[in-house]
C-alpha cells in the first residue's frame, strides 16, 4: 500500500496537529509544577473523538482518521516512539547504584514490586468480572497484567520531582532513583513475558525457548555487550563526528536489540530497554549525548506517542467509574504500603518511608506504554485501557504534593536563616574570645539542655588548631558534637572582640555553629553559607549598626 | 602512626624490592615489622628467608616469622588479624589479566578485603623513591580527616610537594529529567550549582585542616566514582592514592557491575594505601 501525495499531506499536517497539542499541553503542566506527559495525555483527548471527534467529527476525520494507510504510518511512528522511549529509559538505568544503594532500595524496590503485583493480581484473578473480563481463559494472563501494571513506576515522572523537590543529590533522592530504576527493570522483564505468552510476536517459538534465548540474551547484553560497548564508545565519541557518530550507534544498537527481541517473541521493547542498559552504563557515555539522546526523543517521539493514544480512545465512552476507582485504589494501597513497608524495613523512619511510598507511586508514562501494548494484544478492552490512564494521570499528579508533605516532616532542608531564634541571638559584653563562647555556649545549653563542659572542650578544641576569626568582623567558632539537629547562637558585640582575624579586625558578630558529628558535610555547607553573607562590607557595617535584635535579624536573613 | 607492618615474603625479585620499602616505611613510621610465609615451616627455608631479609637492613635476631598453609590471600589476612598487624604492605600489578582480574590475584583479593590498612605499591624497588605527589579520596566524612592526616605525614616524611583532595559525585538519573522539561540548560545549570556547592565545601574543608607545611589543593569530580577518580590520579601524575578501605566485602557482582573502589581496583593508577 503506498501512501498517495493527499495521504502524505495529511500525514503530516496530523503529526505537526500532534506535535503542537502536545508542546502547548506539555509547556501549561510545567507551568503548574505538573509533569509534561499529562499534557501531552490531555492533548490526545482533546484532539481526539473524546472532544475535538465529538464537537467537529468532519475535521477530525479530515485530519486523523482519513485512510488506512495513513493510520498504518502514524501506528508506525508511535511503535517506534514506545521503542525509544523504552531505550532512553534504559539509558538511565544504573544498576551499579542499585548494588551501592544496598539493603534499603533493595527493600524497597522488591517489596514495592512484589506487594503491589500480589494485590493486583489477586483482585483481577479472584474478581475479573468487576474489571470487565468475561473470558476465564484469559483470567490468569490478565491477572499478571494487572498486577504488572501496577507494579511499575514511571523513572521520569519521579526524577522530576526530585528535582522540583531539590533532594535529587540527597541520599534519599538516591534511593528512590535506585528502587526506582531496578523496579523498571524487573517490570519489563515481567511483562515482555507476559506478552510473549499472549503469543503476539515472535515467530511461534516455544516458551522454553522464549525464556531461554531471553536470559542468554540479557546475561550476553549485561556482561559481554556491557563491556564491549564501554569500549568502543570512546572510540566512536573521537572519531566520529559529535553528536552524530554516537547518536546513530545507540539507535542502531537500540534498533536491534528490539528486533531480536520481537523475533524471538519477547516484545521489541525489551530488546531496546536492555541495550538502553548496557550502553548507559558505559562511563565514557557523555551526559550531554544522554541529555541529547531524551532531549532528540521526548521533544519528538514520545509527545506523538502519548497524543497517539487520545486519538485511538474515547474517553468518555469507555469510562467506567468502577474500574477507574478500583485501579487508583489499587494503585495508591500497593505503591505506597508495599514500597513504604520496603524502605522502612530497610531501616528507614516513617516519615522517609511514606516519602517514599509517595514517590515510587507515580506511573506516567510506563504504564500508558504497557497498557497501550496490552489493548494491541487484545488483552484488555478500552474501558481498563481509560482507566489505566487515568490512574496514571492521578498517581502522577498526586506524587509530588504528598512526597513534599512527608519530605518537609523529616529533610534536613537547614540553611542558616531558618536557624535564627530571637531568643538565641543577643548584645554581648564580653570581651574576650573565651567569654563570648562561654556566653553563647551557656545560651545553647541552658536552651536545648546539653552538657556545656562537654560542648566548651569540644569548641575549644577545634578553636585550638586554627582560630575561626574569619574576618569582615564574624568569627565563626563552631564543633561537630554528639546532637542530633544544629544548633546556632549568635552573639553581638559592639566594641569588637580580638579574634585573631587574617584581616585583624575585631570579631563583632560572633556565632556559635554545631553540628551532628554524624553529618560533617552539613557543617562544611553551613559554614561556607555564613561565610558568603559576609563578603559585603557595607551590609556588615549596616548590621553591626543595629541596635534592635528583631531588626537585626531581618537585616541578617536578607544578607 | 602504623605500629606494626606486616609483609608478606617469598623469594622473588618482586619480595626483595618489598623488603627494602618495608625497611624504609618501618623506620619512617618506626613500626616492629611482622614477616608472613604462606608454606609448610622449614628450617631450612626459615634460614633462607631470615638471610635474605637480614639483606635488607633488618636485625636478623629480631626477625619474626610467622607461618601457615594455604590460599595465600586467607593466610595473610589471618595472620594479620593474629598478631595485630595495623600496615600490610603488598606489591601489586598495575592491571592484571582479564581472568585474573575476575578471579582474583593474591593482591587484588587483600584490596577486596583487608583487615587492616593496606599499601599497595605498584612498583616496589630496591631504591626506593619517595612519593612526590599524593592523592586524598574523600567524602567530607571523619574518616576522610584521618585519611588527609595519613597522607598529611607521609607526605612530610617523604617531602612530597602536594597534596591533591578529591571528591568525587554523581547523581544518577539526572539526564532523564530532560525528559519531561525538554531542557538541557536546566540540568546544566543544576550541576554547575552542585558543583560551586561541592567547591565551597571543600575550601572549607581546606581551611577547617588547617596544613601548612605542604600544598593542599582540592578537586571535585561530576561523574562515576571512582573512575573518574582513577583517570584524574593518572592525568594529574600522583604516585600515591590514599582512600578508605571497602566498607565491605567487594565480591564477585562488584567486578561484574564495577562501582567505586573496584573502578580503581581493576586498573590501580599508582600505588595505593587503603586506610581501614
Amino acid at each position: 500500500m503506498n501512501l498517495t501525495p493527499e495521504d502524505i499531506t495529511r500525514f503530516l499536517i496530523a503529526i505537526s496537529v500532534m506535535l503542537f497539542a502536545a508542546k502547548v499541553f506539555g509547556e501549561l503542566m510545567r507551568l503548574i509544577k505538573q509533569p509534561s506527559v499529562v499534557g501531552e495525555i490531555l492533548a490526545g483527548i482533546i484532539l481526539g473523538p473524546t472532544v475535538f471527534g465529538t464537537i467537529a467529527p468532519d475535521i477530525f476525520n479530515t485530519i486523523f482518521a482519513n485512510s488506512k494507510s495513513t493510520d498504518i504510518a502514524i501506528d508506525g511512528i508511535t511503535n517506534l516512539a514506545v521503542i525509544m522511549l523504552l531505550l532512553v529509559s534504559g539509558l538511565e538505568v544504573n544498576l551499579s547504584l542499585v548494588f551501592k544503594q544496598g539493603k534499603t532500595a533493595l527493600y524497597t524496590s522488591v517489596i514495592g514490586m512484589v506487594f503491589p503485583f500480589a494485590i493486583g493480581f489477586s483482585a483481577a484473578y479472584f474478581f475479573p468480572e468487576f474489571l470487565g473480563i468475561k473470558d476465564p481463559a484469559l483470567t490468569l494472563i490478565f491477572a499478571l497484567f494487572v498486577g504488572t501494571a501496577l507494579s511499575i513506576t514511571a523513572l521520569p515522572v519521579v526524577a522530576r520531582t526530585l528535582m522540583d523537590l531539590n533532594i535529587f543529590k540527597t541520599q534519599i533522592g538516591f534511593l528512590i532513583i535506585a528502587s526506582a530504576m531496578f523496579n523498571d527493570l524487573i517490570g519489563w522483564l515481567v511483562f515482555s513475558f507476559i506478552l510473549g505468552m499472549l503469543g503476539q510476536s515472535g515467530h511461534g517459538f516455544d516458551i522454553s525457548v522464549i525464556i531461554t534465548s531471553t536470559l542468554v540474551f540479557i546475561a550476553f547484553m549485561l556482561l559481554i555487550g556491557r563491556k564491549f560497548f564501554n569500549r568502543i564508545i570512546p572510540f566512536i565519541q573521537n572519531k566520529t563526528t559529535y553528536p552524530g557518530g554516537i547518536l546513530n550507534f545507540i539507535f542502531i544498537l537500540g534498533f536491534l536489540g528490539a528486533a531480536f527481541t520481537e523475533y524471538i517473541g519477547i516484545h521489541a521493547i525489551f530488546g531496546a530497554f536492555i541495550v538502553g542498559i548496557a550502553i548507559g552504563d558505559s562511563a565514557h557515555l557523555k551526559e550531554q549525548t544522554r541529555e541529547m539522546v531524551q532531549q532528540f526523543v521526548t521533544n519528538i517521539f514520545a509527545p506523538l506517542f502519548f497524543v497517539s493514544i487520545g486519538l485511538r480512545v474515547n474517553f468518555i465512552t469507555s469510562f467506567d467509574f468502577m474500574i477507574v476507582l478500583i485501579f487508583v485504589v489499587l494503585a495508591f494501597a500497593g505503591k505506597v504500603i508495599g514500597c513504604g513497608l520496603g524502605a522502612y524495613w530497610g531501616g528507614l523512619k516513617k516519615d522517609e518511608a511514606l516519602a517514599i511510598g509517595f514517590g515510587m507511586n507515580s506511573r506516567g508514562a510506563m504504564e500508558i506504554v504497557l497498557g497501550i501494548l496490552a489493548l494491541q494484544a487484545g488483552l484488555i478492552h478500552e474501558r481498563v485501557f481509560v482507566a489505566l490512564v487515568i490512574m496514571a494521570l492521578v498517581t502522577s499528579l498526586s506524587s509530588a504534593p504528598f512526597m513534599s508533605y512527608f519530605i518537609k516532616r523529616f529533610k534536613n532542608s537547614i540553611d542558616v536563616n531558618s536557624l535564627l531564634r530571637s531568643d538565641l541571638v543577643f548584645f554581648t559584653k564580653s570581651n574576650s574570645k573565651e567569654s563570648v563562647i562561654e556566653e553563647l555556649i551557656r545560651k545553647l545549653s541552658e536552651r536545648y539542655k546539653l552538657d556545656y563542659t562537654y560542648i566548651k572542650s569540644e569548641v575549644m578544641k577545634r578553636e585550638s588548631i586554627i582560630s575561626t576569626g574569619l574576618g569582615n568582623h564574624l568569627a565563626l567558632p563552631h564543633a561537630k558534637i554528639k546532637i542530633s539537629e544544629v544548633h546556632f547562637a549568635i552573639a553581638v558585640s559592639k566594641e569588637g572582640i580580638e579574634f585573631e582575624s587574617l584581616d585583624e579586625k575585631p570579631a563583632k558578630i560572633i556565632i556559635l555553629l554545631l553540628t551532628p558529628f554524624d553529618h560533617p558535610e552539613l557543617q562544611l555547607r553551613l559554614i561556607s553559607e555564613i561565610s558568603k553573607k559576609f563578603k559585603d562590607e557595607d551590609a556588615i557595617k549596616e548590621l553591626i549598626d543595629t541596635d534592635d535584635i528583631n531588626n537585626f535579624i531581618t537585616n541578617f536573613k536578607s544578607l | 602512626m602504623f605500629k606494626k607492618i606486616g609483609l608478606a615474603v617469598t623469594f622473588s625479585p618482586n619480595s626483595k624490592a618489598l623488603l627494602k620499602e618495608t625497611k624504609v616505611y618501618s623506620e619512617q613510621f618506626a613500626s616492629e615489622v611482622i614477616f608472613i610465609h604462606v608454606g609448610k615451616k622449614n628450617e631450612s627455608i626459615e634460614r633462607q628467608l631470615k638471610e635474605l631479609i637480614s639483606e635488607y637492613g633488618f636485625n636478623s635476631s629480631s626477625i619474626n616469622i610467622v607461618w601457615d598453609e594455604g590460599d595465600p590471600a586467607k593466610i595473610i589476612n589471618k595472620k594479620c588479624k593474629e598478631n595485630d598487624v595495623d600496615l600490610l604492605i603488598a606489591g601489586a600489578l598495575e592491571k592484571e589479566k582479564v581472568i585474573k582480574y575476575y578471579l582474583g590475584s593474591v593482591a587484588r583479593k587483600l584490596m577486596r578485603d583487608p583487615v587492616c590498612s593496606l599499601f599497595i605499591l605498584t612498583e616496589p624497588s630496591i631504591e626506593p623513591k619517595p612519593f612526590k605527589k599524593i592523592s586524598v579520596l574523600i567524602d567530607y566524612s571523619y574518616e576522610s580527616e584521618i585519611l588527609v592526616n595519613v597522607a598529611y605525614q607521609i607526605a612530610i616524611k617523604e617531602k612530597a610537594t602536594e597534596i591533591c583532595l578529591i571528591r568525587e559525585y554523581e547523581v544518577p538519573g539526572l539526564a532523564i529529567t530532560v525528559y519531561d522539561t525538554g531542557s538541557t540548560d536546566e540540568t546544566e545549570k543544576t550541576r554547575k550549582i552542585w558543583d560551586s556547592e561541592e567547591k565551597e565545601k571543600m575550601d572549607v574543608f581546606i581551611n577547617e585542616l588547617n596544613l601548612t607545611e605542604i600544598k593542599v589543593k582540592g578537586v571535585c569530580l561530576y561523574g562515576k566514582e571512582g573512575w573518574e577518580a582513577n583517570n584524574f590520579v593518572k592525568e594529574n601524575g600522583s604516585d600515591l592514592l590514599i582512600m578508605s578501605a571497602p566498607s565491605k566485602k567487594l565480591s564477585f557482582i562488584d567486578r561484574i557491575f564495577q562501582h567505586n573502589e573496584e573502578f580503581i581496583f581493576k586498573e590501580l593508577p599508582c600505588s595505593i594505601l587503603l586506610i581501614k
